[in-house]
């Protein structure tokens, strides 16, 4: 099926290109399509929405968590419009998001209650609705809370659990589930008491988790290390003042078979490794990650004896300000990373053609807070949310929810439309996710009808009424 | 009053002559009129509970014998499921230091088991004939009946044999030998002339204990049933000049010892080996025995305790569905392995990652707290276990209706309720009792320190703790608010005191920096400008005051017990201090100085070598059967939501179709 809608989408790409060069050579291609499970179906053209999962506040419109839609195609007259909301009941602390393999779910987790919304976003991409919830995710998982990444592999989803249902810490697992939403099996993080057969490389074995990335040419799957559900859930600043809770974040990255599911290695990477991107050239056998409490770039490479390390190779803004990087974005040719700092709100470029000398480029201020930052394939359009966590955004006026589009130049970042989420009484918005009619094969019933997605129907001969 | 007459009956025709043999052991038997020490107050101090071992001595064995309503049967029958306190009396004897001794001792017993529900739900005293001849079911039945005003409470057998030829195998057995005695006129008198031995049997027929008239007293008995019971509990045998106590299983999994240095490895525990690690644990035994150096629990409390309730309430206390979105238990801030407290944060976070502006306090021991919460505003666990409930920042709960409903509809609860409170469903009283009688039996001592102090072994704790203990007892002071009594510590005088550490959170007193750790030994100076801006103001705090509005009970705190103070960090109401020096270096310093701070806390001019004495004394406080209460709570399921849980998303109500 994915090769299928590759080869479906071999006309964007062209004229994709196309466009670029007539637009003066842009050479970077950072997108989040391209932080996407490799076993998916990818948008190249222009996406039709962008879906953010937005977490509720209390006494704030309906109060809870809720699947915002947002038209993102130029040409529609509703474009950088909230076209729709799916209210899904509870403050859940909504998080990150993932498309089934077949892209015609987005499953999307809550770190808080453990619940897991599958949306059908494929039926009408306007208007996704609500397919499942899977409410036993700690009991069948055997005890894992806070479900984080869910992330496409062939014909399941692997996600990420950032917690447990014992100590509320930081010790948790992976857990497999299948695209018709059953637990298949629960991979518990390597610790120092059950290794799991893995390598303890250097000091640390936390049994933490937070993102999972795969490289499949390696047969590598990655995992970083954030923090337990008491951390994520409190008040931040309290927990910069509470001694005990700040020695509970991840200082790993651990290293899998992908085929086995098997920890190989676990590596230190102190100060909680979070998003993690891989390299997609074939040459580069690298896997990035930033560490949000001691603000540095680092890698995970193969050296060249074929085993995996990491290594610090840039520092993020200040550290001793504790800028705090969050989301990353890597280009589809491997040559640039977007790295976000929630802090100073700042969104920062990294020229990445060398990855173990990375340069801060370019950086932009996007709000008094910024968390995410989506981009499309070809890299010209990058999106913000503002949102980290519903105890960890900044309080008063500093408490700016938005979601924000950009054009990317390769110079600079111009904004085309933004979105006060607050004034909208919708929530905190958090992670974005694309969508687009021609995933589906389907086109907008609205008047604007993408003239290049058209063209490429056509092209490919599979227009449909 | 006829117990009275019968012993004046007894006095009034006694002959003495012919025990004088068999008691040439005990220089106070050669005075005729001395009465045995089973009579009076015993002359030496008991040695504490558990203490000390009682090993079999051998086989306790079977017989054929009377009930006294004449039905025949056996000793084995008579013996099953309890101790025993086997005497052997025939009824007309005349020998105050024999057969009425052990039927005095045994009075006391019965009257002793009145108050004390424990011995009266785990003695049997019997009392066996060895004058079948005379002493027919009847007589026997009416002997007993001179005994009845001990109190209806525990059982009381007297039994006696079909004939002479039934007997002699029993006699033989237990070591009686007896012969008539002759008149002057060479008939055979009335008296038998024997040696004095009760036994003390266990459930499984050995013979621990062994009592002759020199040392046979109630009290002694008591102490020594009580040893056998709680030596009975698995993990929880007291063996002389055992090693240290030592806890293998409290401690957080994930273990962050040394975190503040470049040097931390990990050793971290996997959480499928948790479960592994889990052993149930007879908890109302526990209850009913409380280790060396705790008092034992009020005998209503005890009285209301079962294991039905026990079960029940461990049950609830580790479901996450009692709380409004279903994550929330008890023990998610009442972590077992941490000291049924949270090492892992200073103050707890509740539901929706809500801030409770307190540390979790520790449930070890909580049965003997007069006083609940930091504040003291609840007085019975069954009160109290509705706070976090019902408590918007803890399980979010929005009203005892819907627990009550909740717990109605999860499967299996409805019928445990029924069972454990006698067909009484789910109500607020009966949550309250379930979570209150588990809470109850977490009663954690027998530390080294108690070991040292109240089984006076020597070698349990180390000189410089010793050390530590005469400090916390005189220059210290601390003793005066962590109380030490002779026979038993609670290490809490369960009032309030002002120390100051409210003081200075209410007026914001907080330093401009804050020393945060980012990674194993990498630390930053952080603004506060920063944290402030990423945090929400701290919630109002002025303690007891809050209950009493009474001025002079502003920042007032409960004192928290010291057991197991080493388990159960981080310290003070607010988890503000984390280590025990700390605490002991606040103390040291007079605490924080305010207009009503506690007169009791003063500089206390401690030297460094003090104060490590100090902290060492703290550290030998934890309880020997702590990791058997953690085990069993490893063994305890965790409630977590199922497809057959009541909730709006399992019931398919998801579309948003209309």
């Amino acid at each position: 099926m994915n090769t299928k809608i590759i080869k479906r989408f071999k006309p964007a790409v062209v004229i994709a290109l196309t466009a670029i060069t007539m637009l003066g050579g842009i050479n970077q291609a950072q997108a989040d399509e391209t932080c996407q499970s490799p076993y998916m179906a990818k948008i190249t053209g222009q996406e039709d929405f962008v879906y953010v999962w937005t977490l509720g506040v209390e006494g704030m419109g309906d109060g809870q968590d809720k699947l915002v839609t947002v038209d993102t195609n130029p040409k529609s007259s509703q474009y950088g419009k909230v076209i729709n909301t799916l209210s899904v009941g509870g403050r859940n602390e909504a998080h990150h998001s993932g498309f089934t393999d077949d892209r015609k779910f987005l499953w999307a987790g809550g770190l808080d209650t453990n619940k897991i919304f599958v949306f059908d976003v494929h039926t009408d991409p306007a208007k996704p609705t609500l397919s499942n919830v899977i409410t036993d995710f700690v009991s069948a998982s055997g005890g894992v809370v806070g479900p984080h990444t869910t992330y496409a592999l062939p014909g399941r989803m692997m996600i990420t659990g950032l917690s447990n249902n014992k100590d509320h810490g930081g010790r948790t697992a992976l857990v497999e589930y299948s695209n018709e939403g059953k637990h298949i099996v629960t991979h518990w993080m390597p610790t120092d008491e059950k290794l799991g057969g893995a390598d303890k490389a250097g000091k640390f074995a936390d049994g933490y988790n937070y993102d999972v990335r795969v490289l499949p040419r390696r047969n590598l799957m990655l995992t970083s290390s954030f923090t337990g559900w008491s951390n994520y859930m409190m008040d931040f600043g309290k927990m910069l003042n509470d001694k005990e809770a700040m020695k509970r974040f991840g200082n790993t990255v651990v290293a899998w078979n992908l085929h086995t599911k098997k920890p190989m290695k676990v590596l230190d990477v102190p100060g909680a490794p979070l998003e993690i991107r891989c390299a997609w050239k074939s040459e580069n056998n690298w896997c990035v990650t930033t560490t949000a409490l001691t603000s540095k770039i680092w890698l995970i490479y193969e050296d060249d004896k074929g085993e995996w390390q990491s290594k610090a190779v840039a520092d993020i803004g200040d550290p001793s300000k504790i800028p705090l990087p969050v989301d990353i974005s890597i280009a589809s040719d491997d040559s640039g990373l977007w790295v976000n700092t929630f802090m100073d709100g700042k969104t920062r470029y990294f020229d990445m053609s060398d990855p173990f000398n990375p340069k801060q480029t370019y950086e932009k201020v996007i709000g008094k807070q910024v968390n995410m930052a989506s981009s499309s394939w070809d890299g010209t359009r990058v999106y913000y949310t503002s949102s980290l966590l519903a105890n960890w955004d900044k309080k008063g006026s500093d408490d700016e929810q938005y979601l924000k589009a950009f054009s990317w130049n390769g110079d600079k970042l111009v904004e085309n439309f933004s979105i006060d989420f607050y004034k909208a009484k919708l929530g905190r918005a958090h992670q974005m996710r694309f969508g687009a009619y021609s995933l589906y094969n389907k086109f907008s019933k609205l008047e604007s009808i993408d003239d290049s997605s058209k063209q490429i129907a056509q092209l490919t001969g599979e227009l449909v009424n | 009053m006829k117990l009275l007459s019968l012993f004046l009956k007894v006095i009034a025709g006694v002959t003495f002559t012919s025990q004088l043999a068999a008691f040439q052991a005990l220089p106070q038997q050669q005075e005729s009129f001395e009465l045995a020490p089973g009579y009076g107050k015993l002359a030496y101090p008991l040695p504490a509970k558990g203490s000390y071992q009682l090993p079999p001595l051998g086989k306790a064995l079977d017989g054929k014998i009377l009930d006294e309503q004449g039905n025949s049967g056996t000793l084995y029958d008579i013996f099953a499921g309890k101790y025993v306190l086997l005497s052997f009396i025939y009824s007309n004897c005349s020998d105050i230091n024999g057969c009425p001794l052990a039927s005095n001792v045994s009075y006391k017993l019965k009257s002793a088991m009145q108050k004390d529900s424990l011995l009266a739900d785990n003695l049997r005293l019997v009392s066996l004939s060895f004058d079948p001849d005379r002493d027919k079911p009847e007589v026997m039945r009416l002997y007993g009946e001179n005994f009845k005003y001990a109190g209806n409470k525990g059982e009381w057998k007297f039994l006696t044999t079909d004939s002479m030829q039934q007997l002699s195998p029993i006699l033989q057995a237990y070591n009686q030998d007896i012969q008539r005695e002759k008149s002057v006129n060479g008939d055979q008198s009335e008296n038998i002339s024997h040696i004095l031995r009760v036994f003390l049997i266990d459930p499984d027929y050995n013979i621990r204990n062994i009592y002759s008239v020199g040392f046979l007293h109630a009290d002694l008995v008591k102490n020594d049933v009580k040893t056998l019971l709680l030596n009975s509990i698995p993990g929880t045998t007291k063996i002389v000049n055992q090693s240290n106590v030592v806890s293998l299983l409290t401690r957080p999994g994930d273990n962050k010892e040394g975190y503040d240095t470049l040097n931390y490895t990990t050793h971290s525990n996997a959480l499928t080996e948790r479960e592994g690690k889990g052993k149930p644990a007879d908890l109302l035994s526990i209850a009913r025995n409380p280790p060396l150096g705790l008092p034992a629990l009020p005998a209503q409390l005890l009285a209301g305790l079962s294991a039905e309730k026990i079960a029940l309430g461990r049950k609830l206390f580790f479901d996450r569905r009692l709380s409004l979105n279903d994550t929330f238990s008890c023990a998610m801030c009442h972590v077992p392995e941490q000291g049924f407290t949270s090492n892992e944060v200073s103050m707890a976070v509740g539901i929706e990652g809500r801030s409770v502006r307190r540390n979790s306090p520790t449930i070890f021991n909580v049965a003997y707290a007069t006083r609940l919460f930091h504040d003291g505003r609840e007085y019975s666990l069954e009160q109290q276990a509705w706070g976090p409930l019902l408590a918007k920042n803890e399980m979010g709960n929005p009203s005892i209706g819907y627990v009550i409903e909740k717990i109605n509809n999860i499967d299996g609860y409805r019928e445990l309720f029924e069972q454990a409170f006698n067909g009484k469903g789910v109500n607020m009283m009966t949550v309250g009792e379930a979570i209150a009688s588990y809470q109850r039996t977490l009663i954690s001592a027998d530390s080294n320190f108690d070991r040292w102090f109240y089984a006076k072994q020597q070698n349990a704790l180390s000189i410089s703790a010793q050390d530590g203990f005469a400090l916390f007892t005189g220059k210290a002071k601390c003793a005066t608010c962590h109380t030490v009594g002779n026979d038993v510590a609670l290490f809490t005088d369960n009032k309030m005191h002002n120390t100051g550490i409210g003081y200075n959170n209410s007026m914001g007193i907080k330093p401009d920096k804050e020393r945060v750790v980012l990674a194993p030994g990498v630390f930053i100076e952080v603004d506060r400008e920063i944290i402030d801006a990423v945090g929400a103001k701290s919630p109002a705090d002025l303690g007891l005051y809050e209950i009493t509005e009474n001025p002079h009970d502003r920042w007032k705190y409960k004192t928290p017990t010291l057991r197991n103070i080493s388990l159960t960090a981080p310290y003070m109401h607010n988890g503000s201090i984390g280590s025990l020096k700390e605490v002991v270096d606040f103390y040291n310093k007079g605490g924080i100085h305010n207009e009503v701070l506690d007169p009791l806390i003063q500089p206390l001019n401690l030297t460094d070598k003090e104060v490590k004495n100090l902290v060492e004394f703290l550290q030998s406080l934890t309880g020997s059967n702590v990791d058997t209460l953690v085990a069993d709570a490893f063994s305890a399921p965790v409630g977590d939501l199922t497809h057959s849980d009541p909730n709006w998303a399992n019931s398919g109500g998801f579309s948003n179709e209309d």
